[in-house]
């Protein structure tokens, strides 16, 4: 035998035993160590970082543009059917429309979680989306803290991927950057009408026949089903109201409650097709004088597996267990709620709000990866199916949450996070597995 | 994947997962530092520091590689240090008492079988260097260019020490078999 086998054969038998007391002499600090940062991770900075978050003006105007952002991503599942004669006809008035204005008030009411204050918030929006060049929103809200008013405009520019949020009284500015993914989906959502037609066809709805709005004599569509806003939402109710000659939308009526928490109800109008539009109104305008927040400027959440994943493990490391719900707007609740229990300790005192809120943004979006994939696949009709609630990452082998991949193929992600790819009958297999 | 559920348990502070991850791995890490020092003792408080240290870390630790292959690398790390403070107290050479076997070691202590005693008793003859390079490639299954950029020497370096090892292991073995 040559000297490096022989070697090599002695070192793989080679074999040790420990006693207890070894394992504890050698385990025991840092058991104890593991102990201490527990309890500081408990009791330490990220409950504070909510808590400013939270009290923070900016984020209020953050969490409104959110709010806002559902809502418009939410126009593209408004009630229609092929079945329907009516609403085919919008879907081919909407395919000639290259640049649409419309106006949307929305009042939200309720509080993020219990303990928070609660919000009685009035938002007033006018959009303009053009299939070329991207779209604008200029908003105006109250402060419901201060009584004063605030506004911020929103640009979507496709070309350079970002979207940039102004906002005046704070002389500031935020880029967010897109992925690919993201891009497709917004454009899909927000700047082909068509599309947005075809959305729609799949949510239940019911006509409810003719009415008049100012004169117009229109068809009214309704639907509660809550996969028109892609799951983001909890229960909905959306009409929306064609005019019976143009065939073209007049009003959305919106009520939206979440977790029966909080309730968002709204009205989208004054609709204006194939608005002369120039370039230069979807570009942003920023004064010399504002400051970029934060600096280095943010990335918008991915849609990916990977970063759905790594958003579940970030929400269990705070929260102690996955997400009951993946929507959106419960997830971020369920987030909130819990961190908003937690003692508050000091913020750390080589930061400034701002860093700490774009951290803490930042951290955070990979949680809300999670929620748009789920949301995509809930809008590609790809039948997520989601586990939260009785599933955690001790039950290793079991479904955590899964998704049509192909015909009689599903990707599965499981209670210990690894992912993979099986067949109909392996899945129906492994949802009968018990849980521990 | 278990091992990043393990590491990732640890992050949210599981005693679980990081006695598993010990009771996993600790046969690994002790024969790995037993060989290099051929000091039970000094091998144990080698571990010990380990654990502490992947502990103290763990907030920033992200698993990219192996989790043995890192912990075995930290031990090595240790080991090294240790060796090293162990010859600034000592102007001898290294201990060349073979590590004892079950019979005369006291209830609380490691249990060396005889191969790992021969080992380390073999091992201790060899320039502390060549002993790493043996161990590193063979236990911790590190290519050479590992241990080189690791340790911030050349390939050559790495080989030639594993090659004197072996042929220094080799006459031990030669002349024990004579006996």
């Amino acid at each position: 035998m040559k000297p490096a086998d022989e070697i090599k054969r002695l070192i793989n038998k080679s074999d040790v035993r420990t006693s207890s007391q070894v394992d504890k002499r050698i385990l025991g600090e840092a058991l104890e160590h593991l102990e201490k940062l527990k309890q500081q991770k408990s009791a330490g900075t990220r409950p504070d970082i909510w808590r400013t978050i939270m009290k923070s003006s900016i984020t209020k105007i953050a969490a409104a543009a959110v709010i806002v952002i559902a809502v418009l991503a939410g126009l593209p599942f408004l009630p229609k059917n092929t079945a329907s004669v009516t609403l085919a006809g919008v879907a081919e008035r909407l395919g000639q429309v290259k640049a649409i204005m419309y106006k949307m008030k929305m009042h939200v009411t309720g509080s993020m979680a219990p303990g928070m204050p609660q919000v009685s918030q009035d938002m007033e929006s006018t959009i303009i989306i053009c299939n070329d060049f991207g779209m604008k929103m200029e908003m105006d809200m109250t402060d419901p803290n201060t009584g004063k008013k605030m506004t911020q405009q929103m640009y979507v520019v496709p070309d350079s991927k970002l979207m940039v949020m102004v906002m005046p009284e704070q002389k500031r500015f935020t880029r967010m950057e897109f992925s690919d993914d993201l891009l497709a989906q917004m454009k899909k959502q927000n700047n082909d009408p068509r599309e947005m037609i075809k959305q729609m066809m799949g949510a239940k709805y019911t006509d409810l026949g003719k009415s008049e709005i100012n004169g117009i004599e229109v068809e009214g569509f309704e639907t509660t089903d809550p996969a028109i806003y892609g799951g983001t939402m909890g229960d909905v109710k959306v009409i929306l109201w064609v005019d019976a000659a143009t065939w073209l939308p007049v009003l959305v009526e919106m009520d939206m409650t979440i977790n029966e928490k909080m309730r968002i109800t709204g009205t989208i109008y004054d609709y204006q097709w194939n608005v002369p539009v120039d370039k230069s109104i979807f570009e942003p305008v920023i004064p010399a004088d504002y400051e970029a927040f934060p600096k280095e400027g943010m990335k918008m959440p991915e849609m990916t597996e990977e970063a759905a994943i790594e958003g579940l493990k970030i929400f269990a490391d705070l929260c102690g267990h996955y997400p009951k719900q993946a929507n959106m707007m419960d997830l971020m609740q369920e987030i909130t709620a819990v961190m908003f229990k937690q003692v508050p300790k000091e913020r750390p005192g080589d930061m400034t709000e701002t860093e700490l809120v774009a951290k803490t943004m930042e951290t955070m979006r990979p949680v809300q990866s999670f929620a748009l994939l789920y949301m995509t696949l809930v809008q590609d009709k790809k039948e997520p199916v989601y586990y939260g609630e009785s599933v955690g990452h001790e039950d290793v082998g079991a479904v955590l949450m899964r998704w049509k991949s192909a015909e009689n193929e599903y990707r599965v992600i499981f209670g210990d996070l690894s992912a993979r790819t099986v067949t109909g009958e392996q899945l129906a297999e492994l949802e009968k597995q018990p849980l521990k | 994947m278990e091992d990043k559920l393990l590491v990732w348990r640890c992050k949210r502070g599981s005693r679980d997962a990081l006695a598993r991850i010990y009771e996993k791995y600790k046969g690994d890490l002790l024969i790995l530092a037993i060989a290099l020092l051929n000091d039970r003792s000094a091998a144990e408080d080698v571990v010990h520091d380990v654990f502490v240290g992947f502990v103290e870390a763990i907030e920033k630790f992200r698993l990219t590689g192996s989790l043995k292959g890192y912990l075995l690398t930290c031990v090595a790390n240790r080991a090294r240090n240790a060796n090293k403070a162990r010859h600034r107290h000592s102007v001898g050479p290294d201990p060349l008492e073979p590590v004892s076997s079950a019979a005369d070691e006291p209830p609380s202590s490691i249990v060396c079988n005889e191969e790992l005693q021969w080992l380390s008793g073999a091992m201790a003859q060899l320039p502390y260097d060549q002993r790493e390079a043996i161990m590193l490639h063979f236990h911790a299954a590190m290519a050479f260019r590992t241990i080189a950029a690791q340790q911030g020497i050349s390939v050559n370096t790495v080989k030639s020490r594993y090659r004197y090892g072996l042929d220094k292991l080799r006459s031990i073995l030669d002349s024990e078999s004579k006996k």
